[in-house]
């Protein structure tokens, strides 16, 4: 798809506060986790579904999810997407503070299951990379941006993101999509940061970085 | 656009529709969640088709983009039968069988029962032409993909967990 000028200019302008937000969230996950936290370059990517389905690693492509709407004075959705081997790798790093002398490691069945402690290490994970991202992302703007609770699911890369690809893309045939990959720590976990903002709440990011 | 994927199948992406009159091949849509794909086959005719739906009707004042003929289940069923019938297919004497139309997240925005709503949309769509669907894996909430072989007709619907024919 063939941007106009204007519209590349405005993505831009976008592309900049976004790679400010995603170092925030990186540092808000190392926080979080003790370990070191890289991320690869942000990408940002106005694209079709099937492009933003792509960044997720393909439709058919099973994923633990955290969810979160964006809500405030920004509208959109954020996923954090971890493929399942590297999300019981990242609870167990999270979990590891918490087990005290003698308590039993984590017992897990197959790859895609997930513990009850093990999903909520996650899902605080997601909370705390997100927030950090939509705290960044929102300086400036007059009202707070912030996530809703996030929700955690394992699946298809593609059933998770086409509830929220109809949401976006109802009245449009493109949108813009922000992600980067974290690499956290020795125990190499990767994950990936979906930022998926409403059109109109683009406009509204604009006019606060030009200053208008 | 179609998917790259394996040779012999044809992957319809969301809004996207594929069809096959070759016996060899395969029609599939990968990773459904609210999203429908509607399936015909003739057994007469060995010819298939498939549909990848993301919603049930566009908003006022719009329409889907050439590349993705089948985003609406409402405008979507007639380009649908169209390459069926292009491809010797007769809609008459075909099966119609659907999966899809889960509800995987509460989202923060948006219609929360699209899922539901996509399958109520293609059933009323079919029946409006006098067709009807012989089967289909449609609600709940799990990720699905359907593979439809060409030649025999089975259709497979395949989550994360089990795979089962329709």
């Amino acid at each position: 798809m063939t941007a106009l000028p204007a519209q590349l200019a405005a993505d831009r302008l976008v592309e900049v506060a976004f790679r400010r937000a995603m170092d925030e969230a990186a540092r808000a996950l190392g926080a979080l986790s003790g370990e070191i936290v890289t991320i690869t370059e942000p990408e940002i990517r106005r694209g079709s579904a099937a492009d933003i389905l792509a960044l997720a690693g393909g439709p058919e492509q099973v994923v633990l999810a955290v969810y979160a709407g964006i809500a405030g004075a920004l509208d959109g959705h954020a996923l954090l997407i971890l493929p399942p081997d590297d999300a019981h790798r990242l609870a167990a790093i999270l979990l590891l503070g918490l087990l005290g002398p003698g308590e039993l490691p984590i017992v897990r069945g197959g790859p895609f299951e997930f513990d009850e402690l093990e999903t909520s290490a996650l899902q605080e994970a997601g909370n705390v990379t997100i927030s950090a991202f939509l705290n960044e992302l929102g300086r400036g703007l007059a009202a707070p941006v912030q996530p809703t609770v996030p929700q955690v699911v394992v699946e298809m890369a593609g059933a998770v993101l086409d509830a929220v690809l109809s949401d976006l893309l109802a009245d449009r045939d493109d949108l813009l999509a922000s992600r980067t990959t974290f690499v956290a720590g020795a125990r190499r976990v990767e994950g990936t940061l979906l930022v998926l903002p409403r059109a109109g709440s683009l406009d509204v990011l604009l006019a606060s970085i030009s200053g208008a | 656009m179609t998917l790259a994927t394996a040779p012999g199948i044809l992957a319809a992406g969301i809004g996207e529709l594929v069809v096959s009159g070759r016996p060899d091949e395969v029609l599939a849509a990968y990773g459904l969640g609210s999203c429908v794909a509607l399936v015909a086959w003739d057994a007469t005719a060995r010819v298939g088709a498939l549909a990848h739906f993301m919603l049930p009707a566009p908003p006022p004042g719009t329409s889907p983009a050439a590349a993705t003929p089948a985003k609406f289940v409402e405008s979507g069923i007639e380009p649908l039968l169209a390459a069926f019938r292009s491809a010797g297919g007769d809609p008459g004497r075909a099966t119609f069988r659907a999966a899809g139309g889960a509800a995987m997240l509460a989202l923060s925005s948006g219609d929360l029962a699209i899922g539901r709503r996509n399958a109520e949309a293609l059933s009323a769509g079919l029946a409006a032409r006098g067709l009807r669907l012989a089967a289909s894996d449609l609600g709940g909430s799990q990720g699905r993909t359907v593979q439809l072989e060409v030649g025999s007709g089975r259709l497979l619907v395949r989550s994360l967990t089990t795979t089962r024919e329709l």
